[in-house]
């Protein structure tokens, strides 16, 4: 896998390989009293087509407004204060509704965790997936009928041709997650979000869907950002990581350079959680750990918590450093060795 | 499970619940003072014709065995008669009660056709002067009083404009109202081809029908709007916009998954008017089945209030179960 | 989804002065002017009937043959009735009356229906005598509420003697098993959440699972209930009394003065029956306004969606953390 450098804010040429390009994207949430939140402060990314990019952050990061203020449609009552999303040469925020209702579904397409609140409970699976075939591509009724059958296949759902007049109430979770994949590709988008697509799962269901994702992804060169909680998975799945934190990137590279040299503490703290040595899980927290702080404008957002933090940590809000090529990470005191 | 057997099994509960209802209603009926014999026979009557009365109506037996012949005179098709009006209940219900259910059934679809439409645009286009319009007109028709209304339309197209009938009942005194067939007049003047008497009849329904249509469209506008703005809010319809669907089958689709919610208004408020109506009948001298219930209370009657309570409570009992069995046909989650 | 969201600390908790939130009263009484216009109006309803013995210009129950069916003027701002008594003292005078009986009714039933309806969801499933218990209780409050719910009043009021008492007692009688239907789905649906059966686990007593975690959660529908239940008791009121079943004349009551007026307006003298009647209309419209605004105050969605309509306000100078 070739290594690609990511770096914010500097405009790329190679254009024709990125699928999407993400500039200085800000979100925030309104509040009854107070300031608003800031949800997704100033964050850039870059993916390229053909190629995986794991987010990866715990509850409350943002993960999912990300996700969604992709396609331009941030969670109630979010608002994208500034930003660019870039696809296919167009800027996303820049066009009309209905040119922008036209790409979503069709061109970026998005897997949503917990599939069976998410789909409509009195239509049959069969018809929910031909819907948007029809809609998206232009088809008749019968075409859109036929590949969505098709997709079903595909995604490996057992007794195929049943389960089109299906509704969302019979399937299992697994097989809810299986039909939304199968929406989510029935287009042959250019971009796939799955946003915590396999969270409520078994664990075997988990590792069955998600090497389906991989498959259909790179069998149609598609760009994939995949959102989880798990850095495990991102370990075997993705072809770069990238690690948000209280609503910025604080760790980006490709998979071999997060995994064989972390340099962010939180990175480190993530990966150390799901280890087997509880002496290493103890030196990277802190004992009193708790959830993620907004508005620290004035200082590292992750202090707080950072068993190593010092001085300047807590007085200078530290920019994304190039460490190595093609690993980027936001810390004053990036760890050296660990 | 098949639909026959659903609605076996449902049969098989009405009759109990049935049963409850007259029972707690005889009970209820039992404790109002007045004595039937005494005022049956008027002020004039003796000490032993009152009591002579009183033995042949099972009045001097214990509330339990009344409840028991009563019971056994309802299997026989035997409601009780009605002091007041010297005939059997069971007759005169008859007569009453498609009057009642005639206003009743008009009144509720003209406020499907009002609160319906209105509800549905206010919910596709939230933020517009016209929702706002709309939700101030549920609002506000629902604090109206259903007969303080009916008295302001009478005022107004009657007593000013001139337009309307008075409020003397379904049709006008010179004409002869048809036989009885339904007991609707408006289908009974149509099947002998009676046209001044149709028209009579449809002009005498116009205001009780406005002032019933106009209040109860607002339970159905709220329900409606609230329903399919929720529907609209929920998870699957923000996966469908954010999978690009077009608005219009967004719109569609919370409409389909609003239904039922939809439907069991209607159903309640169909329940709720027939009893409901009542004061709207009283103003109007409608001669319907609530007027004559609440006659009998109020004048120590006690048969036909027993009487109104099963027509009543069987005619909503069978409108749930319709709705119930529609529900199975709109909504795959239910049955199989 | 679950009820309950984990607490985030996504807004600063720093102190918010009185200051701050008088502005946000402003900024949802700009965003949603009808709430504002509900609460002036149950203010200055109850204020009137509390205040009517020196507001009113006349006495509300004193006949004087001499003044029948004056038209409104300024001398009788709402005109004279058929036997002669100002419409305008008697209309203010009404909700002492009208608003005591409402209020009482939905405030009784309310906390019976919810008491039993809460009892009935939590313990009412499962073993044996529970559930049998418990689906009696349902099938009684089916009984009731397949009543044709005027003539039950009525019934009642007959049954019990006509005073203003038992047109509670009959309200409150036609509206518990709302509360109970209610609070009993409430305590169903919360019942079986996580942090209950956590609770149980933990070995927390069943009285206390039931008022400390499941009451709080279902208490909001109920709340928004309240309200517009009050407006519909003072119309349910107002019927009775129409029919002559409710609050005996003289005493000044809505529904009794509309009922007097009626053979008036027919031909032609409609104040004493509009004038009383549109006092009562607006006043149930501003318990209704009110209901409408407890409800989206208590629903967290509807509550997200108002805070995304009021204006932004000017950012202050941001606050640093607080060091660690």
């Amino acid at each position: 896998m070739q290594q690609r450098s990511v770096k914010e804010k500097e405009p790329r040429l190679r254009s024709s390989t990125v699928a999407l390009r993400l500039n200085n994207l800000g979100v925030e949430f309104p509040t009854a009293l107070g300031n608003p939140v800031v949800a997704i402060r100033d964050l850039s990314l870059e993916i390229d087509h053909g190629t995986i990019l794991g987010l990866v952050g715990e509850s409350g990061a943002g993960k999912t407004t990300l996700a969604r203020s992709l396609l331009n449609l941030p969670p109630v009552p979010g608002r994208i204060t500034s930003g660019e999303c870039i696809f296919d040469g167009t800027d996303l925020r820049k066009l009309s509704e209905g040119e922008q209702r036209k790409r979503r579904g069709r061109d970026l397409s998005i897997i949503v965790p917990n599939p069976r609140s998410e789909l409509n409970p009195m239509i049959t699976v069969g018809d929910q997936i031909a819907t948007r075939a029809e809609i998206h591509l232009k088809i008749d009724r019968a075409e859109a009928q036929a590949r969505a059958l098709e997709m079903l296949k595909k995604v490996q759902i057992p007794d195929p041709v049943r389960r089109m007049k299906a509704y969302p109430h019979e399937l299992s979770g697994g097989m809810a997650q299986r039909v939304v994949i199968a929406m989510a590709l029935v287009c042959s988008p250019q971009f796939v979000i799955s946003d915590d697509a396999s969270s409520g799962l078994d664990v075997t269901v988990q590792a069955q869907i998600l090497r389906l994702m991989r498959e259909l992804a790179m069998e149609q060169q598609s760009a994939m950002l995949f959102i989880t909680r798990d850095i495990g998975i991102a370990a075997h799945f993705c072809d770069q990581v990238a690690v948000m934190y209280a609503g910025e990137i604080v760790e980006i590279g490709t998979r071999e350079n997060i995994f064989l040299r972390p340099r962010h503490p939180y990175t480190i703290m993530l990966m150390a959680a799901f280890s087997h040595n509880a002496g290493l899980r103890a030196q990277w927290r802190r004992p009193d750990d708790q959830a993620a702080p907004r508005n620290s404008q004035g200082a590292c957002s992750y202090a707080s918590r950072c068993p190593l933090a010092q001085e300047a940590c807590r007085s200078d809000h530290p920019h994304l450093r190039e460490l190595a090529l093609g690993h980027q990470a936001r810390c004053h005191f990036p760890v050296e060795r660990l | 499970m098949n639909t026959l057997t659903y609605i076996a099994r449902r049969l098989m509960f009405i009759a109990p619940q049935i049963l409850g209802i007259v029972l707690v209603s005889f009970l209820l009926v039992k404790t109002i003072p007045g004595d039937p014999a005494t005022l049956m026979l008027g002020p004039t009557a003796t000490p032993q014709a009152i009591t002579a009365l009183r033995h042949e109506m099972g009045l001097d037996q214990p509330v339990l065995i009344q409840f028991g012949i009563y019971l056994r005179n309802l299997s026989k098709g035997d409601l009780g008669t009605s002091w007041q009006t010297t005939r059997p209940v069971l007759e005169d219900l008859l007569m009453r009660f498609p009057a009642t259910l005639e206003l009743v059934s008009a009144g509720l679809l003209t406020a499907i056709l009002i609160g319906l439409p209105l509800g549905l645009v206010s919910a596709f286009r939230p933020k517009s002067w016209f929702a706002r319009a709309v939700d101030f007109y549920s609002l506000g028709v629902g604090s109206l009083p259903d007969f303080w209304l009916a008295l302001v339309l009478i005022f107004i197209f009657y007593t000013l404009l001139g337009i309307a009938p008075p409020p003397l009942g379904r049709i006008d005194l010179a004409l002869t109202p048809p036989p009885q067939i339904t007991g609707m007049y408006l289908i009974d003047t149509l099947l002998i081809w009676d046209l001044p008497a149709f028209r009579s009849s449809l002009s005498h329904l116009v205001l009780p029908v406005l002032a019933l249509g106009l209040i109860n469209a607002g339970p159905i506008l709220k329900m409606t709007q609230s329903t399919v703005e929720k529907m609209l809010q929920s998870d699957f319809s923000r996966y469908e916009v954010l999978c690009g669907l077009p608005h219009n089958l967004v719109l569609r689709h919370a409409l389909r998954n609003a239904l039922p919610s939809i439907l069991t208004i209607i159903s309640v408020l169909y329940g709720f008017l027939i009893g409901g109506a009542v004061l709207i009948e009283i103003i109007f001298s409608w001669g319907g089945a609530g007027q004559y219930a609440v006659q009998g209370v109020l004048n120590s009657d006690l048969f036909p209030v027993l009487g109104f309570v099963l027509f009543s409570a069987i005619f909503s009992l069978t409108v749930y179960l319709i709705v119930d069995l529609i529900y199975f046909a709109i909504d795959p989650r239910l049955g199989n | 989804m679950a009820v309950l969201k984990k607490p985030t600390n996504r807004s600063l908790k720093g102190d918010f002065g009185l200051g701050d939130y008088a502005q946000l009263v402003v900024r949802i009484a700009i965003a949603r002017p009808r709430f504002l216009l509900g609460y002036l109006i149950v203010i200055v309803v109850i204020l009137l009937g509390a205040f009517a013995p020196w507001i009113a210009p006349y006495s509300p129950v004193e006949a004087d043959p001499s003044r029948v069916l004056l038209p409104p003027s300024w001398n009788y701002l709402m005109g004279t009735d058929s036997v002669g008594m100002d419409i305008f003292s008697r209309t203010i005078f009404a909700p002492r009356i009208d608003l005591t009986i409402a209020v009482s009714a939905t405030l009784i039933s309310a906390a019976l229906g919810s008491l039993i309806g809460a009892i009935v969801g939590y313990y009412g499933e499962g073993k044996g005598i529970r559930s049998w218990l418990g689906g009696g209780v349902m099938r009684s409050a089916d009984v009731i509420q397949a009543f044709p719910v005027f003539v039950l009043a009525i019934a009642l009021v007959a049954s019990l003697g006509q005073s203003p008492s038992t047109v509670v007692a009959a309200i409150t009688f036609v509206n518990t098993p709302i509360y109970l239907r209610l609070m009993r789905s409430q305590v169903l649906s919360i019942r079986r959440a996580r942090f209950v059966q956590a609770a149980r686990v933990a070995g927390c007593s069943d009285w206390s699972i039931i008022m400390r975690h499941v009451m709080p959660n279902a208490m909001s529908p109920v709340l928004a209930q309240l309200s517009v239940n009050i407006g519909w008791a003072v119309l349910l009121t107002a019927g009775l009394s129409f029919v002559g079943a409710g609050v005996r004349a003289p005493t000044p009551e809505w529904g009794s003065m509309i009922a007097m007026g009626f053979q008036d307006l027919v031909t032609g003298y409609w104040w004493p029956s509009v004038c009383p009647g549109l006092v009562l209309s607006i006043s149930v419209f501003g318990f209704t306004l009110v209901g409408a605004s407890i409800e989206v105050f208590s629903d967290p969605a509807k509550r997200r969606t108002l805070i995304s309509e009021i204006s932004p306000r000017k950012v202050t100078q941001v606050t640093s953390e607080p060091a660690h």
